[in-house]
């Protein structure tokens, strides 16, 4: 299904909230891709929530290093905000947070150093923060969502690249429209005062974010 | 060491199986966790028991030297000049490899940049005397890997060794470090 046929997007302004504890946030960052629908047809109410399918969330990273594997890891515990403009992308927004200390890296001794004053500091710094400042539709299946991310205390302007997809393989229930989406951004770790281990490890942090959005027809 | 001794003292006997076993472990282990593991988290806490493994071989080694120089030694089993020359050359490389490794090991811990407390067996947290520094990092590496080689070679000699002296010369000397006699 490309995009141009899917219905019931134009014209939306959803604004979801998810303060609850668990995996609610970054459909935010994939919810920005919808906004590559601006060109869909007419014919929705104008306000229309998504909620984010938890069983379909994963919010990880990835670092590279010299003479030690590829670090992989995620976080179990967010909450976002998501403000969707199809009619105008640009007025739309999206925030949201991490519990650094819902870090898991594999081991229980590794996700606690990884939570320690080294990197994460989670007992000082205990969220991560991202708010969009600009989305911009780049082609029918990508969005890019720009943003500042708060990490150990300081802000600093990130970009995202969100690909969306309209028609995955597992459809929600009939009643409900299913996008899958995956956010990626690289950033440079040492740009918010995270040093360890640099050059050993490499400076570039590479965020991913992979969930679906649903909303009733 | 002033006279001689009919045999090898029993501390020393259990000192020396306990560090072979401990040495031939972690260096199994060391190649092992840097070669073949692949997954982060498995590799962090594979060092960890690996560089708890050195400390423990290192404070071993102390105390074999330690009851060595409060001890007497058997006389070594008749042999030429020179093979008791190569052997007592062997075991002093032996020794100061043994010495090598863990504080070459303990240098990389302490120097570089990925610095991660080394804490032995989850007991108490190794010191680190020493600011991380790349190259200090990288020539203890390099030392590290060097002895590792050397004495997994000097390892195969001296168990060569042995067994040359138990099966074709047949004499005591390596029932002497097992039995005590």
């Amino acid at each position: 299904m490309s995009i141009s046929t899917e219905p019931n997007v134009a014209r939306t302004r959803a604004l979801i909230r998810n303060p609850g504890r668990t995996c609610r946030l970054f459909v935010a960052l994939g919810v920005m891709a919808l906004l590559c629908w601006t060109g869909a047809p007419a014919a929705i109410a104008a306000a229309q929530g998504w909620r984010i399918d938890e069983t379909h969330t994963w919010v990880g990273f990835k670092i590279d290093a010299v003479g030690f594997p590829t670090t992989r890891g995620h976080f179990t515990h967010y909450s976002g905000r998501i403000l969707i403009d199809f009619e105008r992308p640009a007025k739309s927004f999206t925030s949201f947070t991490v519990d650094s200390g819902s870090v898991d890296v594999g081991s229980q001794s590794f996700t606690d150093f990884v939570k320690g004053p080294a990197l994460l500091d989670a007992e000082k710094f205990p969220t991560l923060a991202f708010t969009s400042t600009q989305v911009e539709k780049l082609d029918a299946r990508t969005a890019r969502v720009t943003g500042n991310l708060t990490m150990l205390g300081v802000t600093k302007p990130i970009t995202l690249t969100v690909n969306v997809d309209t028609d995955p393989s597992a459809k929600g229930s009939a009643k409900e429209r299913v996008v899958a989406f995956q956010a990626t951004a690289k950033i440079a770790r040492s740009d918010f005062g995270m040093l360890f281990g640099i050059p050993l490890i490499e400076d570039t942090l590479e965020i991913t974010v992979k969930t679906r959005a649903l909303t009733d027809e | 060491m002033n006279e001689s001794a009919a045999a090898w003292p029993f501390a020393l006997r259990i000192l020396h199986w306990v560090s072979a076993a401990l040495v031939l472990g972690t260096l199994g282990f060391g190649v092992y966790m840097v070669q073949l593991v692949h997954d982060t988290a498995q590799r962090f806490d594979l060092t960890q028991t690996h560089k708890s493994i050195g400390v423990t071989v290192l404070a071993l080694t102390v105390a074999r030297l330690c009851v060595r120089m409060f001890t007497n030694a058997p006389k070594p089993e008749p042999a030429a000049p020179l093979l008791l020359i190569a052997a007592k050359a062997a075991h002093i490389a032996l020794y100061a490899l043994l010495f090598v490794m863990p504080l070459s090991g303990w240098l990389m811990a302490t120097t570089t940049p990925v610095r991660v407390p080394t804490v032995i067996f989850g007991l108490f947290q190794l010191p680190y005397p020493l600011a991380p520094d790349l190259s200090a990092y990288r020539l203890a590496h390099a030392i590290h890997v060097v002895a590792a080689i050397s004495l997994a070679a000097l390892i195969a000699l001296h168990i060569a060794a042995a067994l040359m002296h138990a099966l074709l010369w047949r004499d005591r000397t390596l029932m002497r470090m097992w039995r005590g006699y």
